[in-house]
C-alpha cells in the first residue's frame, strides 16, 4: 500500500527521487531541497496519491554532516486508502526550504516549531515567529550545540504596542504584600523597593499615592492629547474632503 | 484601580471604538484547560482574529530525551498527556519496540491494552466533565470525576501511582498485574456504564446544553484533513480514522468494537463522539479480560532490553552487568529511524525516533495530536462568539503537557 | 601489501603480522583480553576466536541438540582460531562475527563469568570493564550455574601501589608479561591451575618495580587496582583530555582524566604514541597529576618572612615592574625553567633581550634517575626546550646564579617556575637581595626567596610545547582552566612588559610561536 506511493513517486519525478526505501515498517523517500514544495504539492494534489491527511513534520540535527546539517522530514497519510509516507529532505545551515502551509494547514505550526525548536525558516511562511518559546528567546533548543542547561538572560518587562499599562505589582495596586523590601525598609531608607523582577531591571520602584496619582494624570493627558491631535486630523481631511 | 470616571467630561465621553477590541484570554483562566494564551479580536461579541499562543508548559520534552537513556523517557512520555498517561507509556514502548524488532509476549500485550483503554476512558470522563461544567453543569462533573477516581484506584493498585504511572517498560510493563486485577475492573464496568447513563440522561436533553453545543465550533472533514487533526476531533468531522482499526497494534485486531464517527463536527459531535467511545473502550476492556492468560510471561526474556529480577541482580554477576550497562548507558537500539504511531485520547500520538545505536535517543519527536488539534481551533472559532470559546476550546481537548511537551 | 578479508573487508597486513594486529591497525577490534599490541602473545582467553572460512576446514566433534528428535546427536563444527595467534596470509578469508564464532564468544564469556564476584557496585572497573561490556555485546544471558563461586583471595596487597583481587582475575597474565617484557623484572607469576588460579609474586617479593602501576592499566578487569585510585572517583564521571607527562624529559603521552563538576585531575593513563612512550608510562609520571592541586600558588604576594602580604594581581605586576627598573640589565639575573613550556620560556628569554639582561640561567630539578626502558635521566620535561628559547646556548644552572649573587654581579632576579634541586637553605643569598622576582605555579624554593611571587598557571591548564630527550616537539593543550586570575606564564609575563614599557612583539600564543617558528627557520 505505502510501496505503491514510493513506485508512484518513482514512476513521476523519476531521479529527482534521490532516495527511496523501507526501514522498520516505515517507507521513506528523499528529495532535494529545491523539489521540497513541488514533491508535497504533486502528493497532495495527485489522484492516485490523495495524501490529504497531514500528520507531522519535524527536523533533525546532525551537525557533524558537512554535506547538509539538518533532516526535514514531512509525513502524510492518505485518507482515502490509508497508505503512510515520509518525506524527507536536507537542508544546509541558512538554506530556506518551501512552505508548505499553503498545501495543509496543519505545516503552519509544524514549520513555526521547526522555527522555534531549529532556526530554520521557511520561505513564504505567512507567520514565521516562534510559537512554544517567548519571542526574546536567545538560540534555539533543539539544534545539538545548545547545552541543555543554558541560561536565558533576563527579559526586561515587555512593552506591547499602544497598551497602557503599569508593569503589575505596584504598591498602588493594592497587593502590597510581600512586595515590601523589608531590607531597606529597616534600615531606613526612602525607597521602598518592591522585589519583583521590573525592579532588579532597575526598572521601577513602588509609587507612593501621590506619585501614582501623578502618573496616571499624566497618562489621562497624553491620551487625551492624542485623541485631541487624532480630532483634530480627522477634522481636517473631512474638511478636506468635504469639497467634493 | 485607574478611576475611569475621571475620563468622562464631556469632551471624551462615550466614543465608542470602531476597531476591534483586543482581548487576551490566559495562560492562567479558568477555561484554558492548562496554559494556551487566546488573543482575540472581538467586533461586540464576535470573533474577528484569533492568535492561540501555545507553549507556556513547554518543558523541553525532547531536548530532556537526549540526556538520558531509553527507559528514561518513561517518566517524561507520562507527563505528556497527563490525563490517560497509560496510553503515552504503551506508545512510547512499542516506538522503541518497534526499532528493536521485538514483540511483548501476549499477557503484556493484553495487560497493555486493558490499562490504556482505562487510561482513555479516564481521559474521555475528564474532558466531557470539564466541558459540561465550564457550561454550568457542575453535577455531571463530579460524576464523571468521581468514578474517574474509582478508575484511578485500579490504576494504583496495579501501577502505584493515580496519575503519572510510569509503568511501561521496552520489553513488557514494570511488574505483572495483581492478582485481583480482572475482578476489579469486572467490578467497576456496571459503575461506569451507570454514569455514563446518568450523565446523558442529565446532559442530553437539556436546552442550554444542546443551544451551546449543537453548530457550535463547526470543523470541516477538509479542514480536519488539512490540519492535521485526528481522534475524536476527526472523527467527529466525519472521517473515520482510528489507529486501532487502521494499523492494528498489540491485540486490538481480536477484539470487536466500534468506531463512532460524527457527521458535523460541532462540539455536540465532539461530546458525543467521546460519550460513545467510553462505551466501546468498555467493551474492548471486557473482551481483553476475557482473553487475558492468567498466567505467563510479562516481559521479554532477554537481559539486554529488559533488566533483570532484583535477586538475580544481587547475587549473580550476569545479571548485575546486564542492570549495571542498561542503567548506565541505556539498552542497545539499532542504528535508525521509526516512526511509530498509536490511539492516543486525542487522536495518533506518534513518536518519532532516531537512534545513533547507543542508549541514548539521538533525537525523539513527540507527534503530539492535540498540537494539531488546537491549531484548527482557529477555524473552529473564527466567526463565532466569544461565549462560544469556552465549550469549543473543551472540546477540542488540549491537554497542555501533551500540547506543548 | 598483501591483503586478507574479514566480515567482507579488506584489510593490508605486513609480513609477519597476526590477524588481530592488522585489524587493530585498521580500527577494527576483534574482542580480546588477553592481547595487548605492545605484549607479546598468549592466546589464553579465546575471545578473540575466529573461523577461517577459506582454505582447509579443521572440525571439532561435538553434540548438537537435534530439535526434532529431542536428542544430543554428534556433529560436527569448524575449529576455531585465535585471531592474536593466527598469522594474516594473502587471499585468507575471516570471520569475526558468524555464528560458530558468536557461540563460542558466548561461551567464552560466560565461562569469565562463571566464578566472576558480583563486585560491579565497588569495583573501580566499573564502566570502563571489558567484562562487562563484552557481556553485553555477545553474551546476554543469565546465570546457568546453581553452585556457589569459587572463592580466592580477595584484597591481596602486592606492593606500595597494587593491590589484587583473585576472584576478580581471569588469568590473562596480561600483569605478569608487562612485569616481563616492560619492566623487565620477573615478579609476578602463576599458581595453581584450573578454576584455582591466581598470580603471585616471586617469593620474598613485593611488585615494587618501576612501572606497577602498569600492570593495572593492562588489567582488563578490576582484579588489579591501584592503591592511588580506589574507590576515588566513578569513571563514567570522568573526562579525558589528552596531556603529555611533566615528569621527566621523556614526555610520555598521557590521558588526564578529570571530573568536571569539581575540576579536578584523578588520574592519568598512557596514551599510545609510538615514537614516544609506546603504551606505557612509569608510576612517577603516572603520579604528576597531583602537581596539578598539591601546592598551587594562588596569590600574588608581596614581601618577604614576615611582611609577606598577598596583593591583587595589578598590583603585584606593578611592584614586579618597579623591582626590575630598579635592576641594571647587566645585573638582571633571568632564570628559565625546564618545567615550564617552550613557549613560556620563550616569553621571559624575549623579554630578557628587551630589558638588556644576557644573564640566564636555568632552574631545574634534579635527583632522579633514569633507566634504559622509559625514564630519561633528566627529570625535568622542557630542558632542551628552555635551552632552545634562550638561543640554543647551555644555560647556567641555579648554583651558577647563587655563586654569582654571592660575587656581586647579580643585583636582581626574575625567575620562572617553582622547580629547582636546591633546597631553601642554599638559596639564601638570593633571599638576601632586594629584587627578586618570581612567577611560579607552585610554592618552592624559588617563590619562597621571592620579593613579588605573581602565580601563573600549570601545564595541566595552559597551551604549549614541550622538547623531549631526543629532540622531539611535543604540544599539549588545556586539560582544565586555571583557577580564576592566574594566567599562563607567557601572558604574565606579556603583561609584566606591558608595564615595563616593552614590547616584546607578540600579544598572543599565535603571535609567540610564530616566533619560535621564525627563530627556527633562520637558525636554519
Amino acid at each position: 500500500m505505502s510501496q505503491a506511493v514510493v513506485d508512484r513517486l518513482n514512476t513521476r519525478f523519476g531521479g529527482r527521487i534521490l532516495r527511496w526505501g523501507e526501514a522498520f515498517g516505515d517507507h521513506e523517500v528523499r528529495v532535494a531541497l529545491k523539489d521540497w514544495g513541488e514533491v508535497a504539492q504533486f502528493m497532495k494534489d495527485d489522484a492516485e496519491l490523495q495524501m490529504d491527511h497531514f500528520i507531522d513534520l519535524t527536523a533533525i540535527d546532525y551537525p557533524e554532516r558537512e554535506s547538509a546539517r539538518f533532516d526535514l522530514t514531512i509525513t502524510m497519510r492518505s485518507s482515502g486508502n490509508s497508505a503512510r509516507i515520509r518525506v524527507r529532505t536536507h537542508v544546509k545551515d541558512g538554506e530556506e526550504p518551501d512552505t508548505l502551509s499553503h498545501v495543509w494547514a496543519g505545516a503552519n505550526w509544524a514549520e513555526r516549531e521547526v522555527w522555534d525548536m531549529f532556526g530554520i525558516k521557511f520561505k513564504g511562511h505567512p507567520d514565521m515567529r516562534r510559537i512554544l518559546l517567548y519571542e526574546e528567546f536567545v538560540g534555539h533548543p533543539l539544534r545539538k550545540d545548545y547545552p541543555i542547561d543554558k541560561a536565558q538572560p533576563l527579559v526586561p518587562y515587555r512593552e506591547v504596542g499602544e497598551i497602557d499599562k503599569l508593569p503589575p505589582f505596584g504598591i498602588e495596586e493594592g497587593q502590597p504584600f510581600a512586595r515590601i523590601d523589608w531590607e531597606s525598609r529597616l534600615a531606613g531608607g526612602d525607597n521602598q523597593v518592591s522585589p519583583s523582577i521590573g525592579v532588579q531591571q532597575g526598572q521601577r520602584r513602588t509609587l507612593s499615592d501621590s506619585e501614582a496619582a501623578e502618573q496616571i494624570q499624566a497618562r489621562i493627558e497624553v491620551r487625551m492629547a492624542r485623541e485631541a491631535e487624532a480630532a483634530q486630523a480627522s477634522e481636517e481631511t473631512t474638511e478636506e474632503g468635504s469639497g467634493d | 484601580m485607574e478611576p475611569a470616571d475621571e475620563l468622562l467630561n464631556d469632551e471624551v465621553a462615550l466614543e465608542l471604538s470602531e476597531d476591534p477590541m483586543r482581548l487576551n484570554m490566559g495562560p492562567s483562566h479558568p477555561a484554558m484547560h492548562g496554559t494556551i494564551r487566546m488573543v482575540v479580536d472581538l467586533d461586540g461579541e464576535t470573533l474577528v482574529n484569533l492568535d492561540v499562543q501555545p507553549g507556556y508548559l513547554h518543558r523541553g520534552f525532547e531536548k530532556s530525551c537526549e540526556r538520558g537513556t531509553w527507559a528514561q523517557v518513561f517518566p517524561y512520555v507520562d507527563r505528556l498527556n497527563y490525563v490517560s498517561p497509560m496510553l503515552n507509556n504503551v506508545g512510547w514502548a512499542l516506538a522503541v519496540e518497534k526499532l528493536l524488532e521485538i514483540e511483548v509476549p501476549e499477557r503484556c500485550q493484553y495487560y497493555r491494552v486493558i490499562l490504556g483503554e482505562l487510561s482513555r476512558i479516564s481521559d474521555h470522563f475528564t474532558c466531557n466533565g470539564a466541558s459540561a461544567m465550564e457550561l454550568g453543569a457542575f453535577t455531571p462533573f463530579l460524576w464523571l470525576l468521581k468514578v474517574r477516581d474509582w478508575v484511578w484506584d485500579i490504576l494504583e493498585r496495579e501501577t502505584g501511582a493515580r496519575m503519572t504511572h510510569s509503568f511501561g517498560r521496552i520489553g513488557g510493563m514494570a511488574a505483572p498485574p495483581t492478582v485481583n486485577f480482572k475482578d476489579d475492573v469486572l467490578r467497576l464496568i456496571p459503575e461506569l456504564h451507570k454514569v455514563v447513563k446518568e450523565t446523558e440522561i442529565m446532559l442530553l436533553r437539556n436546552r442550554i446544553f444542546l443551544d451551546r453545543m449543537q453548530g457550535v465550533g463547526v470543523l470541516t472533514k477538509e479542514q480536519a484533513l488539512s490540519y492535521g487533526v485526528t481522534g475524536p476531533v476527526a472523527r467527529s468531522t466525519g472521517i473515520p480514522y482510528d489507529v486501532r482499526k487502521d494499523h492494528p497494534y498489540l491485540v486490538y485486531d481480536r477484539f470487536d468494537f466500534d468506531v463512532p464517527v460524527g457527521e458535523d463536527g460541532d462540539n455536540w459531535d465532539r461530546f458525543m463522539v467521546r460519550l460513545e467511545e467510553i462505551r466501546q473502550a468498555i467493551r474492548i476492556i471486557e473482551q481483553a479480560i476475557e482473553q487475558m492468560p492468567d498466567d505467563g510471561p510479562i516481559n521479554v526474556d532477554d537481559p539486554r532490553i529488559v533488566y533483570p529480577e532484583k535477586d538475580d541482580v544481587y547475587t549473580t554477576i550476569e545479571a548485575t552487568i546486564a542492570h549495571f550497562k542498561l542503567v548506565m548507558e541505556g539498552l542497545r537500539t539499532p542504528k535508525g529511524e521509526v516512526y511509530s504511531f498509536t490511539e492516543g485520547a486525542n487522536g495518533e500520538l506518534g513518536f518519532h525516533i532516531v537512534s545513533d545505536g547507543s542508549g541514548t535517543p539521538y533525537r525523539v519527536r513527540v507527534r503530539p495530536p492535540c498540537w494539531y488539534n488546537l491549531a484548527a481551533a482557529r477555524e473552529m472559532l473564527l466567526g463565532g462568539m466569544i461565549a462560544d470559546i469556552i465549550p469549543t476550546f473543551g472540546s477540542v481537548n488540549m491537554i497542555g503537557g501533551e500540547c506543548d511537551r | 601489501m598483501p591483503t586478507f578479508i574479514l566480515d567482507g573487508k579488506e584489510i593490508a597486513f605486513e609480513a609477519g603480522e597476526t590477524v588481530m594486529e592488522a585489524a587493530w591497525r585498521e580500527g577494527i577490534e576483534i574482542p580480546h583480553y588477553c592481547w595487548h599490541p605492545g605484549l607479546s602473545v598468549a592466546a589464553n582467553c579465546r575471545m578473540c576466536l575466529v573461523h577461517v572460512e577459506s582454505g582447509r576446514q579443521m572440525a571439532m566433534p561435538q553434540l548438537a541438540f537435534d530439535e526434532a528428535t529431542g536428542e544430543y546427536v554428534p556433529a560436527t563444527k569448524p575449529k576455531l582460531q585465535p585471531a592474536c595467534q593466527l598469522g594474516a596470509a594473502e587471499d585468507m578469508v575471516v570471520s569475526s562475527t558468524n555464528e560458530q564464532v558468536q557461540t563460542a564468544q558466548a561461551s567464552v564469556q560466560e565461562f569469565l563469568l562463571l566464578n566472576h564476584p558480583v563486585d560491579c557496585p565497588i569495583c573501580d572497573q566499573a564502566g570502563e570493564c571489558k567484562l562487562q561490556d563484552y557481556y553485553y555485546e555477545h553474551q546476554g544471558t543469565l546465570k546457568r550455574k546453581l553452585t556457589e563461586p569459587v572463592h580466592k583471595p580477595k584484597g591481596v596487597r602486592f606492593g606500595p601501589t597494587i593491590v589484587y583481587d583473585a576472584e576478580r582475575c581471569i588469568m590473562c597474565t596480561r600483569c605478569i608479561r608487562v612485569c616481563d617484557e616492560v619492566a623487565k623484572d620477573h615478579v609476578l607469576d602463576m599458581r595453581e591451575r584450573g578454576n584455582r588460579s591466581e598470580i603471585i609474586l616471586a617469593p620474598g617479593r613485593e611488585l615494587d618495580h618501576r612501572y606497577t602501576l602498569m600492570t593495572e592499566h593492562v588489567c582488563p578487569v578490576g582484579a588489579l587496582t591501584s592503591q592511588d585510585f580506589r574507590f576515588k572517583a566513578r569513571v563514567w564521571f570522568l573526562k579525558s583530555a589528552p596531556s603529555i607527562c611533566t615528569g621527566c624529559a621523556t614526555g610520555c603521552n598521557s590521558h588526564a582524566d578529570y571530573d568536571p563538576r569539581n575540576g579536578k585531575i584523578y588520574r592519568l593513563r598512557p596514551r599510545d604514541n609510538a615514537d614516544v612512550n609506546k603504551f606505557w608510562m612509569c608510576d612517577d609520571g603516572m603520579m604528576t597529576y597531583m602537581r596539578h592541586d598539591t601546592d598551587r600558588l594562588l596569590m600574588s604576594t608581596a614581601g618577604r618572612g614576615e611582611d609577606r602580604m598577598p596583593v591583587g594581581e595589578d598590583e603585584a605586576l606593578g611592584l614586579a615592574a618597579e623591582q626590575l627598573k630598579n635592576v641594571e640589565g647587566a645585573t638582571l639575573a633571568v632564570v628559565l625553567s625546564a618545567q615550564h613550556s617552550t613557549e613560556d620560556n620563550l616569553a621571559l628569554a624575549k623579554l630578557a633581550g628587551a630589558l638588556d639582561a644576557d644573564r640566564l640561567y636555568l632552574a631545574a630539578l634534579g635527583g632522579w634517575e633514569g633507566d634504559e626502558i622509559l625514564r630519561s635521566d633528566d627529570n625535568n620535561p622542557n630542558r632542551a626546550g628552555a635551552t632552545q628559547a634562550a638561543g640554543g646556548a647551555a644555560l647556567k644552572s641555579v648554583a651558577d646564579l647563587v655563586a654569582d649573587v654571592q660575587s656581586g654581579a647579580v643585583q636582581g632576579v626574575l625567575a620562572l617556575g617553582w622547580a629547582t634541586a636546591e633546597k631553601l637553605e642554599e638559596l639564601t643569598p638570593v633571599a638576601d637581595l632586594e629584587h627578586v622576582v618570581s612567577l611560579a605555579s607552585h610554592v618552592g624554593a624559588l617563590p619562597a626567596v621571592a620579593a613579588v611571587a605573581i602565580p601563573v598557571a600549570d601545564t595541566f591548564e595552559i597551551d604549549g610545547s614541550f622538547v623531549n630527550a631526543k629532540g622531539m616537539t611535543q604540544a599539549f593543550r588545556p586539560v582544565l582552566p586555571a583557577p580564576g586570575g592566574v594566567e599562563p606564564a607567557w601572558k604574565t609575563i606579556s603583561d609584566l612588559a606591558g608595564k615595563l614599557g616593552k614590547d616584546l612583539g607578540f600579544t598572543d600564543l599565535q603571535g609567540l610561536r610564530q616566533g619560535l617558528v621564525d627563530e627556527a627557520e633562520a637558525a636554519q
